[in-house]
């Protein structure tokens, strides 16, 4: 780079400038009087040999100045004048200065924080050493494997190492005399050690500690006060002592990814739990030859571990990267992405209307410093030396606006960072500026400068110079008022796309939260009960417990009804997709279907009417006939118009097969989201399900007040066991989660819609006002030549409406396009192309101008036409 | 002695600074030693505005094509001594052969009737 060398050179020399210039004059002097020397030798008398000597020399101080020159960082000094007469001008007219620099940091505010969002929830990178040589390995189609086949392929040395961890678990935690429960990822010994996870105080969890746990930096702020001495203290976790061995930094991200936070880490303890495989690679090894390893070595884990079904390992074999990159791109998170995009491209168009915003603003100003930029271009500084002055004018702008809307970018993400999702897995994005923040609003900066400050500035300066000098010209720039009115149709264009895109997402949660989800939400409560798997070893104590928590709260005072269930249904789900028979039709039917393992009373306690034959009883237990109660849809599907009650269907499992009989048929109702349509369901009895995990669904009818309810059920099932984690919510509450995408987004577009119909909205009255004032002679020309009030408010109002006609219209063809692939982020009643969205922003648009228009016309209305044809 | 008329003035944009890395070849010069290099070597027919090596000098400095350093004159005056650095060095060849090939060019034009 020669420019950067020169520059370096310059830079050093501009620290001794003072020296230079006696340097300068010196060196000169020499000169003059060698050449002197030299003609007194050849025989001139000194005086002339001087003389002479000067005259060739040539001016001295024109000279030194063409010198001084050569070393000048000629930009640089210009910028720092530009700048320094931009701050004067702005401290002329504080008013367009305050509301340019208000629209810039709204949309840079808004912008940013978007950004940091984004960067946050999508590529914040994993805490581990050396992402890039991490892998995570699936075998057979799973996400997680037995420890068996883990330790299998560890000791079969495929790579430099191999760790495990189990990321979704949860652990009470007793504390006095309450339990609480968290949530813990469970590794194996060597974790820390393979991924170079980094600890802050103390260390990691060492190989072969069974009893050791990590904490999340926030757990051990929030929830145990920050204390030093921590290491080396005893938590107790499933009723066992855990050592803390370590404290994790603050910026802790997991290799999950996507503000997925952890409370602790502890060891794997429990043979039965299942692991995710993650892979350190060797230093060459990339993850196509890390796959022919793993497969190269499946035929030796099926020969000593049979894969169920028989179907070899090898077919569901993948790696894959753990960096941010590896996650986005992953075909499952397209909705995710989407949204994020969509969340981006909105942000950026706040930012734009900011941008106009502020271009129309100094183009208007523009105009009334017509003189002074005449003058300027007379007094013979080049077009492009204004535009430059102009351009500084708007950086500095720009540069102003963009700090403050950084400012306000860091108090939204404080604030956004305390906030608590209502979800089921603990989620907390931790945002904090960072180079790549400052980088964008860097950019941001730059771009909204070029973009405010472009077309005012060459607007400005376009055409004759001669008009500008003469006072009180005004018949100035008709090209200039057309420029200006292109910007407010623009900006109008673009808050129409906002707008848009914002009523669809506020629709969207209207529809949402009036969608029947085929349940009651008003009368049921959602009470979880984990209990710790050490002490409830085999299935009998299992299910007696869930029998006395069922018959505990089925004893408090005004509760109706009481059930437990696998699964409740918008918040998980557990399904099956397979081949079915029934004992009516041979053919075997492909069918995806949800299933649920309920105990008896469920529907009743969820309000789920049944519409056929029976709920299931105390006699469907294990060694009975097995049941099944279906939905409508997947009676439909399995039996057409039939009745099934009484017939059986059934599918078949490598090794064996399942046949059920149909006792009743339930009606239809939303299982995991609420936009989903047509799912199939079915249910089996909570007593007759293989599976008996430690996590206990209660679920309670009941029309007492949540409160007092709340306080009862938490009383009885901690005097079953007070070891357990006990968790009461209304059902309304634990849909959270339902409503989250449609909420997110409409409290994210809503707010970028409002601030860009704000933006809009200054930018309008803005301009309509400055227009009008600079018409007030014509307003008083008109008037006196006989024009009614209405002639002349007709006038401007037809203009604003021409703008907001032209600006919309091309904005809503714009969003027309641009929303449909929105679709898949909304429920089924809400499209994109519904001409009531539409409708409603052509409206909104229209009230905003006529709001903006009405100021002006007042005051236009006011004006007296004899002092109006005697101003200037 | 039928000198022939000094050339003077802008002639080549460029060529200045060409004189003066060409004066420096063979070793570090004050200023006044340079334009009397560059005279005597042309047979007085490239009178410079002396003056105007100081400019040309400096922009020099700014590409680091030359360095400068303050030292004893034979006739002990101080004075600055200017001298090439590697790059000056390399430059001076390309510019140079730049040289030769633009005055060939014109030359060959000259001569096309």
């Amino acid at each position: 780079m020669r420019w950067m060398e020169e520059l370096k050179n310059k830079l050093r020399h501009v620290r001794g400038r003072d020296g230079f210039d006696v340097e300068l004059e010196e060196e000169m002097r020499t000169h003059v009087e060698m050449r002197a020397d030299e003609l007194e030798a050849e025989g001139l008398a000194r005086e002339a040999a001087v003389r002479r000597a000067r005259s060739e020399f040539g001016s001295v101080a024109r000279l030194q100045e063409e010198t001084r020159d050569a070393w000048r960082v000629r930009w640089v000094e210009d910028l720092v004048s530009d700048l320094r007469y931009a701050g004067r001008a702005m401290a002329k007219s504080p008013g367009y200065a305050l509301a340019a620099v208000f629209s810039l940091a709204l949309g840079t505010g808004a912008n940013t924080a978007m950004f940091s969002l984004t960067s946050e929830f999508l590529f914040s990178e994993p805490s581990v050493e050396d992402a890039r040589s991490l892998a995570v390995l699936r075998v057979g189609g799973a996400s997680h494997s037995p420890q068996r086949e883990y330790r299998f392929l560890k000791d079969a040395k495929l790579y430099e190492d191999l760790a495990g961890m189990r990321e979704e678990g949860g652990v009470n935690w007793r504390q006095g005399d309450e339990t609480f429960r968290l949530n813990g990822f469970r590794v194996t010994g060597n974790f820390f050690a393979v991924t170079g996870t980094p600890v802050w105080l103390g260390r990691g969890i060492a190989a072969g500690e069974k009893d050791t746990v990590v904490l999340h930096y926030s757990f051990w702020r929030t929830r145990l006060g920050g204390r030093e001495d921590i290491v080396g203290r005893t938590l107790v976790l499933d009723g066992r002592p855990f050592r803390v061995a370590g404290v994790l930094p603050e910026g802790h991200r997991t290799l999950v990814g996507f503000g997925f936070t952890p409370d602790l880490y502890l060891p794997v303890t429990d043979e039965r739990e299942v692991v995710k495989m993650i892979a350190r690679l060797p230093a060459g090894m990339n993850r196509g030859q890390a796959l022919e390893r793993l497969q190269a070595a499946g035929a030796e884990l099926d020969r000593v571990f049979p894969p169920a079904g028989g179907v070899p390992r090898k077919s569901g074999m993948s790696v894959e990267g753990v960096r941010s990159t590896d996650r986005v791109s992953s075909r499952k998170l397209l909705p995710v992405a989407m949204f994020f995009g969509m969340l981006m491209v909105v942000s950026a168009l706040v930012l734009l209307v900011a941008c106009v915003n502020a271009a129309s603003l100094s183009l208007a100003r523009a105009e009334s410093r017509r003189q002074e930029l005449s003058i300027r271009i007379a007094m013979g500084a080049s077009r492009s030396r204004v535009v430059r002055q102009m351009l500084a004018e708007s950086m500095a702008l720009a540069a102003v606006g963009t700090a403050c809307g950084l400012a306000l970018n860091t108090a939204l993400a404080r604030w956004a960072s305390g906030l608590a999702l209502p979800l089921p897995v603990p989620v907390r994005l931790d945002i904090h500026p960072d180079w790549r923040l400052f980088g964008y609003a860097a950019l941001v900066a730059a771009g909204s400068a070029l973009v405010s400050g472009w077309i005012p500035a060459l607007a400005a300066t376009r055409g004759d110079v001669q008009p500008g000098l003469k006072q009180g010209e005004r018949n100035v720039g008709s090209g200039r008022r057309r420029t200006r009115s292109v910007l407010v149709a623009a900006q109008l264009a673009a808050t129409t796309v906002l707008l848009s895109a914002a009523l669809l997402f506020l629709r969207n949660l209207g529809q949402a939260s009036s969608t029947d989800p085929g349940f009651d939400v008003a009368q049921t409560t959602w009470a979880t009960m984990r209990l710790v798997p050490e002490r409830y070893d085999s299935t009998e104590q299992r299910v007696a417990a869930a029998g006395q928590a069922l018959e505990r709260v089925r004893g408090i005072p005004g509760v109706e009804s009481a059930a437990l269930a696998g699964v409740v249904p918008l918040n998980d789900s557990t399904t099956i997709a397979t081949g079915m028979k029934t004992d009516l039709n041979p053919q075997e039917k492909q069918v995806r279907s949800q299933i649920n393992r309920v105990s008896p009373d469920y529907f009743r306690t969820m309000g789920i009417p049944l519409l056929a034959g029976r709920d299931f009883t105390a006699a469907d237990r294990e060694g009975a006939t097995e049941v099944v109660i279906v939905n409508e849809n997947l009676a439909a599907r399995l039996f057409g118009r039939q009745s099934p009650v009484g017939h059986t269907f059934g599918w078949e499992f490598a090794g064996g097969k399942t046949v059920l009989q149909v006792v009743g048929v339930a009606k239809n109702s939303k299982y995991f989201t609420l936009g989903e349509e047509n799912t199939a369901a079915f249910y089996t009895p909570w007593l007759q399900s293989r599976e008996r995990g430690t996590m206990l669904h209660v679920l309670v009818r009941s029309g007492r007040p949540a409160e007092g309810l709340g306080r009862d059920i938490r009383g009885a099932l901690l005097g079953l066991d007070g070891s357990a984690a006990v968790e009461v919510r209304p059902m309304r509450t634990a849909l959270a989660l339902a409503f989250l995408p449609s909420r997110a987004g409409a409290w994210l577009l809503g707010s970028m819609g409002a601030l860009g119909l704000l933006l809009a909205a200054l930018g309008l009255y803005g301009v309509l006002a400055y227009a009008v004032s600079r018409r007030v002679r014509e307003i008083g020309v008109r008037m006196a030549m006989g024009a009614g009030p209405w002639r002349v408010a007709r006038l401007v109002f037809g203009q604003s409406f021409a703008l907001v006609a032209a600006g919309t219209g091309a904005g809503m063809a714009v969003a027309l396009l641009a929303t449909q692939p929105l679709a898949m982020l909304l429920v089924p009643g809400v499209r994109p192309g519904d001409p009531v969205t539409y409708l409603a922003v052509g409206v909104l648009l229209a009230l905003v101008a006529a709001a903006a228009t009405a100021g002006p016309v007042w005051r236009a209305l006011r004006v007296d036409p004899a002092s109006a044809l005697r101003q200037d | 002695m039928g000198k022939p008329e000094p050339i003077t003035g802008e002639f080549l944009p460029g060529t200045l600074a060409l004189l003066i890395l060409k004066a420096l070849e063979r070793g570090p010069l004050h200023g006044y030693g340079i334009a009397k290099k560059v005279k005597d070597a042309s047979g007085e027919a490239l009178a410079i505005e002396e003056g105007s090596l100081y400019p040309a000098l400096n922009r020099l400095l700014v590409k680091g094509w030359v360095r400068a350093e303050w030292g004893i004159s034979d006739n002990n005056r101080r004075a600055r001594f200017y001298e090439l650095t590697k790059e000056g060095r390399r430059r001076l060849a390309e510019e140079s052969r730049e040289f030769e090939r633009l005055v060939t060019a014109i030359r060959l034009v000259l001569r096309t009737v």
